[in-house]
């Protein structure tokens, strides 16, 4: 195989999606590549590159223990799910209008090294970023600030050098979401987005095209534009009627209808699968996440954050 | 420096080593001809003395990670065996599995980098050691390297 056969990168735009549906669609892809490494015969990783623009969701990453259930129970009644996850780095927020990137590579086809593709990854986001005619720069803090303020967030996990989590750079999201946390652990931190920078909306499809042509020139690799191919949709899909429990509601889509619709309004639709999740993921999930129950192919593109009457603000914040 | 003093001291260990492995009676008397640091492609070391063995992660693997601040370990007790993720290590917002290079009982965790994370960066070999096992019955080095074949792992990597 070629070094430039090993540098194809295969972009998939997830569309909208639940934060638990697309991190399952990460593992299938980081589970590909570690088959493959272990020698098992049959199995091809290849290296991804997922998009998606979440739905309101607060993550924290494997230095979880200074958010209490407390702090959990705050956030969750802002409206946004609330999840711990495997990566680095500290709590954030991840919603509509931020685009959000999960580069799933096996760096042994790059560079093994961590600390490489973490600037990689900074580099790809000052150079979206220059495409918009802002500069962005890096500080002693990992992520991508214009002046002082954070426009980008980064947040990974490697195992055996296949990496998963990414990147979230602002878009046109609410700010006032990041309003309830220390936005990555830093008191005070000042977060924008391309819209505020800029002065105008900036959507989230607006960003897309200068962060793949960055993307692509940073890690000097090909890319190659894919749907979600139909093996994946198990994932994320529904399952046959008869294995359904009586808690899912018959509006709930079959695979038949998820064919119908087509496999680019399956993210839309994922959003509500997500809640199958639940039994497998019961310790990290809320009992009830409002914003992924019901099934919507219209979802509003802005959602505001709801009140919250009885936080004692600066006292829940995150002490670390 | 750490790591080519290491290899000195390692040498003469060895020569002695690759008379035992083609003995037959390796297995009889394994803890011996097992004595010496031995790594994984994954770049993490055993020190083996006796039954007890010290795991840590390598110079270059500390070096590709970057500045540590954050550090996962097993529980003291468990049972791992070889291959399992069994920690992880936070550096510069990517978390990076921990592999446990061979199998065992965890008996005691390098409480140090609690407080300390970035002794894996100044000293991986020695006090950045992350945790001590009592290593299984049937513990084998037939996927782990030398200090002198990691080393050349690393360059041709």
């Amino acid at each position: 195989m070629s070094s430039v056969a090993n540098r194809v990168v295969s972009v998939v735009n997830l569309g909208r999606m639940g934060f638990m549906a697309a991190y399952d669609v990460q593992m299938r892809y980081v589970r590909n590549h570690l088959e493959e490494m272990a020698g098992k015969p049959h199995v091809h990783g290849e290296n991804m590159l997922l998009l998606v623009e979440h739905t309101p969701v607060y993550t924290t990453g494997t230095r979880d223990k200074v958010y209490s259930a407390d702090y959990e129970k705050m956030l969750k009644k802002t409206g946004a799910e609330f999840l711990r996850t495997n990566r680095g780095g500290l709590v954030t927020f991840h919603g509509p209008g931020q685009l959000v990137a999960y580069p799933i590579l096996n760096l042994h086809h790059f560079k093994p090294s961590m600390k490489w593709y973490v600037c990689q990854l900074e580099e790809t986001l000052i150079g979206t970023l220059r495409r918009f005619g802002i500069t962005g720069r890096r500080t002693d803090q990992t992520g991508v600030w214009v002046d002082h303020r954070k426009i980008a967030s980064i947040g990974l996990h490697g195992t055996r050098f296949v990496t998963s989590h990414g990147v979230a750079l602002n878009t046109d999201v609410d700010l006032s979401w990041f309003s309830y946390i220390e936005a990555c652990g830093l008191p005070g931190v000042e977060m924008t987005s391309l819209s505020k920078e800029l002065d105008r909306n900036v959507p989230y499809q607006d960003a897309v095209k200068p962060f793949l042509r960055t993307f692509q020139e940073v890690f000097d690799c090909e890319l190659e534009y894919k749907m979600l191919e139909e093996k994946e949709l198990k994932s994320v899909s529904v399952p046959a009627p008869e294995h359904r429990g009586p808690e899912l509601s018959a509006a709930t889509p079959t695979p038949t209808d998820l064919k119908e619709v087509g496999l680019r309004h399956m993210s839309t639709l994922a959003g509500a699968q997500a809640s199958f999740f639940l039994p497998f993921f019961k310790p990290l999930l809320s009992s009830s996440p409002s914003s992924l129950s019901k099934t919507e192919l219209s979802v509003p593109k802005e959602k505001e954050p709801k009140k919250i009457d009885d936080v004692v603000p600066g006292k829940e914040r995150a002490m670390w | 420096m750490a790591a080519s003093l290491a290899r000195t001291a390692l040498l003469p260990t060895y020569r002695c080593l690759s008379r035992i492995n083609v003995s037959p009676a390796r297995f009889m008397s394994f803890s011996r001809c097992l004595e010496a640091r031995w790594f994984t492609k994954e770049h993490e070391w055993v020190n083996i003395e006796g039954q007890k063995g010290t795991v840590g992660i390598s110079n270059y693997a500390q070096e590709k990670l970057g500045e540590i601040v954050y550090v996962e370990m097993p529980e003291v007790g468990a049972t791992v065996e070889s291959d399992d993720v069994v920690g992880c290590l936070e550096s510069v917002k990517a978390a990076s599995d921990v592999m446990s290079p061979c199998g065992g009982t965890v008996s005691e965790i390098n409480e140090e980098l609690k407080s300390d994370p970035s002794l894996i960066n100044s000293s991986p070999l020695d006090k950045g050691w992350l945790y001590k096992l009592d290593l299984a019955e049937d513990v084998k080095t037939d996927e782990l390297m030398d200090a002198e074949a990691y080393d050349e792992f690393c360059q041709n990597h």
